[in-house]
């Protein structure tokens, strides 16, 4: 595991002087914000070639426009503070393991998925939003029985593993502790699983690495129907977690119960 | 002047006036009431219902209403709607010959009302014509075309002809129909159809693309690439994967071929006679 030395946080609240910018780069990534009098700048784009320990917050002198998208966002006066918060996908996010595996009836195993993440952008101490960018657009996929029924999603690049070591350590990626419980009788093959990502919470482990709220999809004894349980607290492998953002759906009981065809494929 | 003074007064005060005026009233007050009533129960039931459903209510109820207020109205002008009833009777014959193309749309406008092959606000292709659909009306559905023109489609033509529904589901099918030169192989070709569609973010990971091998053409081998989109980036992805396609095709070094012909002389053998001329000997 890297120490909290090695990993830079590219998320918390910056202060910009008026007419200055500063160059973000997170993965594929590359960001400039701008600040002036009365408005912010802010331009991405996305390298096709990286590194995952790519990472880093400079001052710059290369101006917003010379990046593929712009945005402008006009303020009667700016404050200089910029706040970016790391957000999960709006979306559930599919991801399959290396191999699909078989869990035999009454088995339980735990995966881990590294979900993509957005950035939030906020302006001022009253947080005005500015926009959402995409460290890595994810590709969209179908989640469904048909192409007429179903759910659309984002799928994730990377694999879902069982063993945490395994697990890619990505500055720009949330990992989740994903329970798969076997109560029916027979075995149930996973080939594809749902996160319900809106409907989880990130958190910061004391190494600077980002997990989110543990998921256990648990299939039923009928096996018809299977529950889908989020766990509002840190999951146990992040040492001393804090919360970094709250989910965009908030769910009380934090309980979905679905079609099995709608949460295992 | 007093006569006509008296004259005035008496012609205000005809119980006849009075009752014009009352029935003027009520159909007044009919209308207004109708508009509260039909747009109150709209905003009622907005969020349970669609878009069509809710303009069904809203002049279902309208009409409805207004229609009680009518025969108020008349009644108060001393209308005996019974025999009015009995002439309309007799006209509707006189009426049903006249207008057999309007009843036939009017019936065909049940009939698509109860299906419900589309609603407000889908995109529709009825023959060359697409185009979002604004009202579903009891005579004709109205469009609105791409290129901004309003288009009115009898019923009647609707019942008869083919409907395509272009937002009936939530994801669409992009079909990409290329070509490859004869010396290509086949399974590069495949491998890097299948990176495009993997690398372009619109195109869904599952359903997964499909490649069909079409036949041997006249200059290439026919290729067919299925690929995958959410139905709002349908276009999107249809325009950057033929891009896409070519650039990686170009960077692979896969030709795209032109159609070509090869001469045959004739003559099972003998091939074209060729003469090699030199440079610069060239008659002008």
């Amino acid at each position: 595991m890297k120490t909290s030395q090695q990993v830079t946080p590219w998320w918390g609240t910056f202060n910009f002087d008026h007419t200055h910018s500063k160059i973000w780069q997170i993965g594929p990534l590359t960001m400039i914000v701008r600040c002036l009098y009365d408005e912010w700048l802010i331009s991405y784009e996305r390298r096709e070639v990286f590194e995952d320990s790519d990472i880093s917050i400079t001052d710059t002198d290369v101006l917003p426009e010379t990046l593929a998208e712009l945005s402008r966002y006009v303020f009667r006066k700016t404050t200089g503070i910029l706040n970016i918060t790391p957000l999960l996908a709006d979306r559930s996010v599919v991801s399959r393991p290396l191999t699909p595996f078989n869990l035999t009836a009454g088995e339980e195993v735990t995966l881990y998925v590294g979900s993509p993440l957005w950035l939030e952008l906020t302006a001022g101490s009253n947080r005005k939003k500015l926009g959402e960018i995409c460290i890595q657009r994810p590709s969209d996929t179908w989640f469904g029985t048909s192409t007429r029924e179903g759910e659309l999603c984002y799928a994730t690049t990377s694999r879902c593993r069982i063993n945490l070591h395994d697990t890619p350590e990505r500055i720009h990626r949330a990992i989740t502790p994903v329970t798969i419980c076997n109560n029916a009788d027979t075995t149930l093959s996973v080939e594809r699983l749902i996160l319900p990502s809106p409907m989880l919470s990130i958190f910061k482990s004391s190494d600077g690495l980002l997990w989110t709220s543990s998921v256990k999809l648990i299939r039923e004894k009928d096996g018809d129907m299977a529950a889908l349980k989020v766990t509002h607290k840190p999951p146990a492998e992040a040492d001393n977690a804090v919360v970094l953002s709250k989910p965009r759906i908030a769910t009380e009981k934090g309980i979905l119960i679905r079609a099995f065809n709608a949460v295992f494929s | 002047m007093t006569e006509v003074w008296s004259e005035i007064t008496s012609f205000l005060t005809n119980e006849r006036l009075l009752s014009v005026i009352r029935a003027l009233m009520l159909f007044i007050i009919g209308i207004a009431i109708a508009k509260l009533v039909s747009s109150t129960l709209v905003k009622i039931i907005q969020s349970k219902v669609d878009n069509h459903r809710a303009m069904l209510l809203r002049r279902g109820s309208y009409y409805l209403i207004l229609l009680l207020f009518l025969i108020s109205a008349l009644k108060e002008l001393g209308f005996d709607l019974s025999v009015l009833l009995g002439a309309a009777g007799i006209f509707t014959v006189a009426i049903g010959f006249a207008s057999q193309t309007s009843a036939s749309n009017l019936i065909s406008g049940l009939f698509l009302v109860a299906e419900r092959p589309f609603s407000v606000g889908d995109v529709i292709r009825v023959g060359t014509t697409t185009g979002e659909v604004l009202s579903i009306d009891l005579l004709s559905v109205k469009l609105r075309t791409f290129d901004n023109l309003f288009v009115r489609l009898p019923n009647e033509s609707l019942i008869k002809t083919e409907v395509t529904t272009l937002t009936r589901f939530p994801i669409r099918r992009a079909d990409v129909l290329v070509g490859v030169a004869y010396k290509e192989d086949l399974k590069i070709v495949r491998r890097i159809l299948n990176e495009v569609a993997e690398k372009n973010p619109l195109c869904l990971e599952e359903p997964k693309p499909v490649y069909i091998f079409q036949g041997f053409g006249d200059s290439s081998l026919n290729i067919q690439f299925s690929v995958w989109a959410k139905r709002e980036n349908f276009l999107d992805l249809k325009n950057s994967i033929h891009e896409e396609i070519k650039n990686a095709f170009d960077v692979n070094g896969i030709e795209i071929p032109f159609p070509h012909r090869t001469l045959y002389t004739g003559s099972v053998t003998e091939p074209f006679p060729i003469s090699q001329v030199k440079a610069g000997t060239q008659k002008t």
